[in-house]
């Protein structure tokens, strides 16, 4: 056990935008229930400088919280994206809806590609199940 | 001849599908996207016919289902985006006979775009003029490589249509705007995509427009004027164009306004279309359906004495379930649990809660009631309606066990 298990990860306020993603629909077209599901939408999109800051490596789980919820899901690092500091992608998913604020103005529409969230390394917690986020 | 079946994975609803079957299951599926194939195949988690967790045979389900519907005083019924057209029909019968609010998905996605195109605000076309004719393809805060993906290659971008012979080549030019670099972005390269910041897009229309008019645009967020002239000279010469406009561009904005100007402006120096992208299967039917009955598309509550509809955001499923203003709610063809909020549909498991749909899902899994119902396009027909508002036949590939959609909701009806 190293020193830097008693320091506190490094915490990042970032927008979040959801996106849809056809692996992780035909995942949930087969079950929602099933592994691929959960590997495919427990996942969010980091720019390159955001994974510095946060001082994690690529595909490490991070915890992303606001007032509305918490997960748990995989860091990656985006690809083919322009660069996109300040900004996250999430996977529309249950994973992202358990961050998205009821918060609608009357209108009965959720911003659901515009909320922020902190986002802070989990130290390897597992990302969060399916079964865990109702 | 072979015979083709209708994939009702998404609302392009493509009717040139191929199925090998062995021992009633869907073994092979030719020429669907990776997403249609898995919806033809049916999922692995078949829902079961419950009532409180317990095993029942399907008439205790709907005589229950009908016990919770009649003794609620401010019932909710909604989804309908993965129902067939007969189901949503008899949805809007069951509504007004128990005097329920009565929404689906587009309430919370294309329904503002639909009701403008429905009331004629909007010029739209057919995805087979599209195929045939487009020349100009915008697509706005969308992304159909992941959401259609078929879409490029049947409709837009890839095929060689009637006045279209040299296709994508040199026919087609593709234009994507978005506030992220996406797959469909990549296909129509760094000239052709202008990224925009998240909430950006009502003032790059309107900057479009200005381009349109000749005069110098402008944004806040500084984007090179030059870039929205070129881009403005393109939509000018476009013989027949689009914009395929998607969810990234309908949250953004406040109101449909800036939409009406530029597809105003468009048509006066040019010839442009819209399609919505529409995502499940048959929410434009629902919408059409209801508009048809009501003169409204979404989010209505009936006088289950007079039949008139009432209609307002309070009725949409948002602010019902927010505001904890029903006190039960039948789920039909929808997992409202992984689509909403959670903090907003978290109130649905605190209310008697029925569930109709061929598959186990989050909503399912906190139902009182679930029914399982025949897998549309494959167990079970009928009519539905693809983002273009071409109505299109199903045709039934598989016997099943299951009863279709609308049969369990007549069912209902009959018991309440």
């Amino acid at each position: 056990m190293g020193f830097g298990q008693f320091l506190a990860a490094p915490e990042i306020k970032l927008k979040v935008v959801t996106y849809r993603d056809v692996f992780q629909n035909t995942a949930q077209e087969t079950s929602r229930f099933g592994e691929e599901y959960e590997n495919s939408s427990a996942v969010i999109k980091l720019d390159q400088k955001d994974i510095a800051k946060l001082a994690i490596k690529d595909g490490e789980t991070v915890i992303v919280k606001n007032s509305f919820g918490k997960v748990v899901v995989a860091a990656r690092k985006s690809d083919y994206e322009e660069s996109h500091a300040g900004i996250a992608y999430m996977v529309n998913s249950p994973w992202s809806n358990s961050l998205v604020p009821d918060e609608t103005g009357g209108t009965g529409v959720p911003k659901f590609k515009d909320f922020e969230v902190t986002v802070q390394g989990a130290k390897g917690e597992k990302a969060t199940g399916i079964s865990e986020i109702f | 001849m072979s015979e083709y079946y209708v994939c009702t994975g998404c609302a392009l609803l493509c009717d040139d599908i191929e199925v090998e079957t062995e021992n009633s299951k869907v073994k092979t599926v030719h020429a669907a996207c990776r997403k249609g194939v898995a919806r033809m195949k049916g999922c692995s988690d078949h829902l079961e016919c419950t009532i409180d967790g317990e095993k029942t045979d399907v008439d205790s389900a709907i005589a229950k289902a009908a016990e919770i519907l009649r003794n609620a005083d401010k019932p909710l019924i909604f989804g309908h985006g993965n129902s067939s057209s007969q189901a949503q029909k008899m949805s809007i019968g069951l509504a007004k006979k128990i005097g329920a609010y009565l929404d689906d998905t587009s309430s919370f996605c294309q329904g503002p775009v639909i009701e403008a195109i429905l009331q004629d605000k909007l010029k739209t076309c057919t995805l087979d003029d599209i195929r045939h004719k487009a020349d100009v393809i915008m697509f706005w805060g969308a992304d159909p490589s992941n959401s259609h993906p078929r879409h490029l290659s049947r409709y837009s971008y890839f095929p060689r249509g009637k006045e279209r012979q040299r296709g994508w080549e040199e026919d087609r030019t593709a234009i994507c705007v978005d506030v992220r670099k996406s797959e469909t972005a990549v296909i129509c390269g760094d000239n052709r995509f202008y990224q925009i910041p998240v909430g950006g897009d009502a003032e790059f229309m309107d900057a479009l427009v200005s381009a349109l008019s000749s005069k110098v645009p402008k944004t806040s967020f500084g984007f090179d004027a030059k870039r929205i002239l070129e881009l403005a000279n393109v939509l000018k010469k476009a013989k027949f164009g689009v914009i395929c406009v998607g969810l990234g561009l309908i949250y953004s904005l406040e109101d449909l306004n800036p939409l009406f100007r530029l597809m105003d402006k468009l048509n006066e120096v040019s010839d442009f279309n819209l399609m919505p992208m529409v995502g499940q299967y048959n929410m434009r039917g629902f919408n059409q359906n209801l508009y048809e009955e009501t003169g409204y598309i979404n989010r209505v509550k009936f006088n289950s004495e007079t039949g008139v509809a009432e209609h307002g955001p309070e009725f949409s499923v948002v602010e019902a379930l927010r505001n904890k203003t029903v006190d039960a709610a039948l789920i039909i063809g929808s997992d409202p649990l992984s689509s909403l909020p959670l903090s907003v549909s978290r109130y649905l498991a605190e209310i008697p809660l029925i569930t109709i749909d061929p598959c186990r899902n989050l909503t399912s899994s906190k139902a009182k009631v679930t029914i399982p119902c025949a897998l549309g396009g494959v167990e079970s027909g009928g009519t539905a309606v693809r983002m273009d508002g071409v109505e299109v036949e199903l045709k039934k590939i598989l016997e099943t066990e299951n009863l279709p959609d609308a049969e369990i909701l007549r069912k209902i009806m009959e018991a309440i």
